[in-house]
């Protein structure tokens, strides 16, 4: 007799492992740790919250600002919706730039490509394979009207991640084509990151000489207080030393203590704090933790409050405010199952407006993979809206204050971060620490411990060392690619003006800037005088450089032209 | 089995480096870190390299492997510079493995230009270890 | 290679082709037959090149140092091989071979070759490799061949008997490790490089070493040792550093400096060869019987002593090799 068929089932053919589903049933998470490896409780209760501590903590919009720098936080104002835009030409970013607005973007943010962060033209000889690909690239000042053209100035509000290391070179050239559309540079509103100090750390260190950081850092700090007196002149960044894979600890206290070279500068230059202090901002990481996250900027609040006013007397409550912008981490996204990231950035965004942010940028899902898609794009802005108008955070200010857990977790976090900036006094302070390469060693140890946590499984990361799946051979919604045709085409354009721009006028006006830096003048004045005649980014940074002793091409390959 | 205790014993030499402008570093240096706790003898070459570089380097160093780091959408462009250079020196028989930013999409492409494996960003250490074991020349 | 004689390979290393010599140090390094007959047939006039050794320990900034020299070396229109020593984990096996990325102001100059190697479990003394690799450089005709140790104790005297001038690198902040130099450290070296002279502390390290110098015996040399201070990362004091380097030199070159010199470099080079091939060749002869193994079992289990142990490896070999042993 025929033994029995099995029946055939169509569909899942892999045999269930149900020992594992058994294990899965009765699982328990493996750690307890926050991301940044401190120890919390169970639980915490009253007794983690004696009332008396609220004094240290405030109402939100009262000193020290724990709860929020701002009485009524998003009932007041929704937080910025300003997703990072930079690709290709000038032409494609203003494109991608007013779609994004369309799309209900409510600021514009863009982001350098690596020529422009280095202080390179686009043709010079090793930008030209890499111009346009990691953001815009622009040159000169007709490459800065291109991209904000027909975009009203004086309506918007423009965030210029271009790059830290041209700060000054970009707000020249955003200064120059303002005053040619014939705007009061007193109105105009923006943000421009201006933290060259940090930047050595994205890879740009022959770019970056540590006294012409800081320099050139207060050197717009100086003209924004003078003459644009509502624009944001640096947003200290405190997202990229995340990324090199510290703890949010540490996150907080190197980007403070870079923070305080410039203010020590400005004040050296002979101004008083409550001058310059209310358009002083950060740029945040927020990572997966998410009360983690929401206690670090907490504590960054109380801590930056406390430092303005007891170290260095500020008096008016808008000096001793921390503002910061949030760019979710992008160290945390992974390409293996790309659209769970749209996940992770969900949460992260989630922290980032229950922290109280200012500005939100979502990262898209591709990020690990390329240049944001336009769909892409468009879904980290709806990540943003769905937070915003659907989910209800934003009726009550600092809604997690209070909670027996993140109150704590706030005073642990603060305490670490003050731990870690007594260990970098006792290296000889921050300059010493990033001059002595004391920092750079930190940042390998970190990363490579980051790197064994997932080796060995002591954090988990979904798709990489737990579920995982095949290697995808495609990306959802598809690949964003640089448009060959319009990057080639503004390097022409560049070296056409090189040709017809009027040589004696340009060459006056690059002089002049060399001797105003000679004479450790702030840069900025003679180099929107050196914009309107012509003169590149390269060839501005390359004058400043040569007055401090550095070579004119940070790669030292070309030559002055003057 | 037998190849990779075989090449257990055997020093690789590998050779880390970035190509271009790009400075994003972290990946490169931990992977050089990884692979020296793997036993390998590595060379972290830096950045700021054009492909003739790279090539020059490791033909003096004699390498078993090259590992190009490219984060910023170079792979399509710096790739097959580096491919051509190998063949140039006549140093096209040792493995090139590339890593960083790159969409799945683009895996084909580099493995037809030459290049042996690829491992994005989020790879984990064992799988590429093992690999470079597997294959690196006798 | 491997297709190419041995003779046309030594003829390819003599006309300074990178390649061949390149391959011919990583053959070294795994120990080839092949390797040994092309290094037979590199027979190199002593003191042609000029032949340095930069010791120190881990941080004195001796890469920093060595890139200086090289781009002095440079300017005079001399070509220069460099081989960098680093260590191997003696746990993992792996190095990480870091000085060439602070010599990379050299990469592009077809008048450098930069060669790394990693010390391969040599735990005292310079790597058996690193000694045949200084051969290949002098073979390719370089003018000048440097040595940059890791800068053990045993390998910095290793280094001091093969080089024609050997500089130590110290720095201000092991102002008490000069104290505690082993006296055979500040004996060998011809010059000493107080490198990151800018830090606070130069002042008492420079009276430190005089002290010390002073204790030492003047041998045979009659050079009295200088020490220069120098910042390596700004190349301030290398003019100095490079003047006491060409006056050892010219020091040695008159009388008979050279031939002490030939006469060390040939006993060390020596020493290291056979002391390497015995190990080799009789190791070879019990590998894979599981006798090594069984031997350091019961010196643990404490059955047999050491001594009589090794007694027995030696009996075994000299009863059991009948043919001629081939120095491979």
């Amino acid at each position: 007799m025929k033994a029995a068929q099995k029946p055939v089932i169509a569909g899942h053919e892999k045999d269930v492992d149900w020992d594992k589903y058994l294990a899965a049933y009765y699982e328990k998470p493996r750690s307890s740790l926050t991301w940044s490896g401190l120890d919390v409780k169970e639980v915490y209760a009253p007794a983690d919250l004696p009332p008396e501590q609220y004094k240290d903590v405030g109402d939100p919009g009262q000193y020290p600002f724990t709860r929020g720098i701002h009485r009524n936080m998003f009932r007041g104002r929704y937080w910025t919706r300003r997703e990072v835009i930079g690709m290709g030409s000038p032409q494609d970013t203003h494109d991608r730039s007013k779609l994004l607005v369309d799309e209900g973007g409510s600021g514009l943010n863009t982001i350098a490509d690596i020529p422009y962060e280095m202080g390179l033209d686009a043709d010079h000889p090793w930008a030209q394979n890499e111009v346009g690909l990691t953001g815009v690239c622009i040159t000169n000042m007709y490459d800065m009207e291109t991209m904000t053209a027909d975009i009203p100035l004086d309506k918007v509000s423009w965030s210029l991640i271009t790059a830290s290391t041209v700060a000054v070179v970009t707000m020249a050239q955003y200064a120059a084509v303002a005053k040619k559309r014939g705007y009061d540079l007193k109105k105009l509103r923006g943000t421009v990151q201006n933290d060259p100090v940090h930047f050595r750390y994205c890879g740009f260190r022959p770019a970056c000489p540590l006294d012409l950081s800081v320099k050139l850092g207060a050197d717009v700090m100086e003209f924004c207080t003078r003459e644009m007196p509502l624009w944001y002149y640096t947003t200290v960044n405190l997202y990229d030393l995340r990324e090199q894979g510290v703890t949010a600890p540490q996150e907080v206290a190197f980007g403070f203590l870079i923070a305080r070279l410039y203010i020590d500068e400005m004040i050296r230059r002979g101004y008083q704090v409550d001058d310059f202090a209310q358009r002083f901002a950060f740029y945040v990481s927020c990572h997966i933790d998410i009360f983690e996250e929401v206690s670090k900027i907490r504590a960054a609040r109380r801590i930056w409050a406390k430092l303005m006013k007891e170290h260095y007397g500020a008096q008016k409550l808008s000096s001793q405010h921390f503002r910061f912008a949030v760019h979710t981490a992008g160290c945390s996204l992974v390409p293996q199952q790309p659209l769970n990231n749209i996940v992770r950035i969900a949460y992260q965004a989630l922290a980032a407006v229950l922290g109280g942010v200012q500005s939100l940028h979502c990262c898209s899902y591709d990020e690990p993979v390329c240049l944001p898609t336009e769909n892409g794009h468009t879904q980290a802005l709806r990540t943003q809206q769905i937070l915003a108008y659907e989910t209800g955070v934003t009726n009550v200010a600092d809604p997690l204050g209070g909670s027996y857990y993140v109150e704590n977790l706030t005073n642990r976090l603060e305490e670490e971060i003050y731990k870690i900036m007594a260990e970098v006094e006792k290296v000889g302070g921050m300059y010493e620490a990033i001059q002595s390469e004391w920092l750079d060693r930190v940042f390998e140890k970190e990363a490579l411990a980051r790197q064994k946590e997932l080796d060995d499984r002591d954090k988990i990361l979904v798709g990489v060392n737990m579920f995982t799946t095949d290697q995808e051979t495609a990306t959802p919604l598809g690949v964003q690619r640089i448009m060959k045709a319009s990057v080639k085409q503004q390097i022409e354009m560049v070296k056409k003006l090189k040709i017809e721009r009027n040589k004696t006028l340009w060459k006056k006006r690059i002089l002049a800037l060399k001797a105003a830096a000679d004479r450790r003048e702030n840069v900025i004045p003679c180099m929107i005088a050196a914009t309107e005649a012509g003169a590149t980014t390269g060839e501005m940074m390359g004058a400043v450089r040569l007055a401090f002793g550095y070579p004119y091409d940070p790669l030292e390959i070309i030559q002055a032209p003057f | 089995m037998k190849k990779e205790k075989e090449n257990k014993d055997r020093k690789i030499k590998v050779l880390i480096t970035k190509v271009g402008l790009d400075g994003h570093d972290r990946g490169a240096k931990v992977v050089a870190s990884l692979l020296k706790e793997a036993g390998m003898e590595v060379i972290y070459l830096g950045m700021y390299l054009m492909p003739k570089d790279v090539v020059d380097a490791a033909i003096d160093e004699d390498v078993d492997v090259i590992g190009l780091s490219l984060l910023s959408g170079g792979h399509l462009v710096f790739t097959p510079l580096v491919v051509e250079e190998m063949k140039k020196g006549g140093f096209d028989d040792v493995l090139l493995i590339v890593g960083g930013i790159i969409p799945s999409e683009d895996i084909p492409t580099l493995k037809a230009m030459g290049v042996h494996a690829v491992f994005p960003a989020g790879s984990l250490t064992e799988p590429i270890v093992t690999y470079i074991r597997n294959h690196v020349r006798p | 290679m491997s297709k190419t004689s041995a003779t046309e390979w030594a003829e390819k290393v003599k006309a300074n082709d990178r390649m061949a010599a390149a391959k011919l140090i990583s053959a070294i390094e795994r120990k080839e037959q092949a390797a040994r007959d092309v290094l037979k047939r590199l027979l190199v006039p002593v003191g042609k090149a000029v032949v340095l050794g930069v010791t120190g320990s881990a941080g004195a900034g001796k890469s920093c140092l060595v890139s200086c020299l090289i781009s002095a070396y440079r300017k005079r229109g001399k070509t220069v091989g460099v081989i960098a020593v680093d260590p191997s984990s003696p746990f993992t096996g792996g190095a990480f071979l870091g000085d060439r990325l602070r010599m990379h102001a050299h990469g592009r100059d077809r008048g450098v070759y930069i060669r790394s190697m990693a010390s391969r479990g040599y735990l005292g003394g310079l790597a058996r490799g690193a000694v045949d690799a200084m051969r290949v450089m002098e073979a390719m005709g370089h003018d000048v061949v440097i040595v940059e140790t890791v800068g053990t104790g045993q390998d910095e005297v290793d280094v001091a008997r093969l080089v024609q001038t050997c500089l130590l690198v110290l720095t201000p902040n092991m102002g008490d490790d000069i104290q505690a130099l082993k006296a055979g450290i500040m004996e060998i070296a011809q010059v000493v490089v107080l490198n990151k002279a800018d830090m606070p502390g130069k002042q008492k390290a420079l009276l430190d070493l005089e002290v010390a110098l002073k204790m030492r015996r003047v041998g045979g040399e009659g050079w009295p040792v200088p020490v220069v201070p120098a910042v390596a990362t700004t190349g301030e004091g290398i003019d100095e550093v490079m003047d006491q380097i060409e006056r050892h030199q010219v020091h040695m070159r008159k009388g008979d400096g050279l031939e002490q010199y030939a006469f060390r470099k040939a006993e060390k080079e020596g020493s290291v060869i056979i002391k390497d091939e015995i190990e080799r060749v009789i190791f070879d002869h019990i590998r894979g019987t599981g006798l090594r193994r069984n031997y350091l079992d019961r010196i643990v289990a404490g059955r047999i002593d050491p001594y009589t142990a090794v007694e027995e490896v030696m009996a075994l070999f000299i009863k059991k090799s009948r043919k001629k042993i081939k120095v491979q």
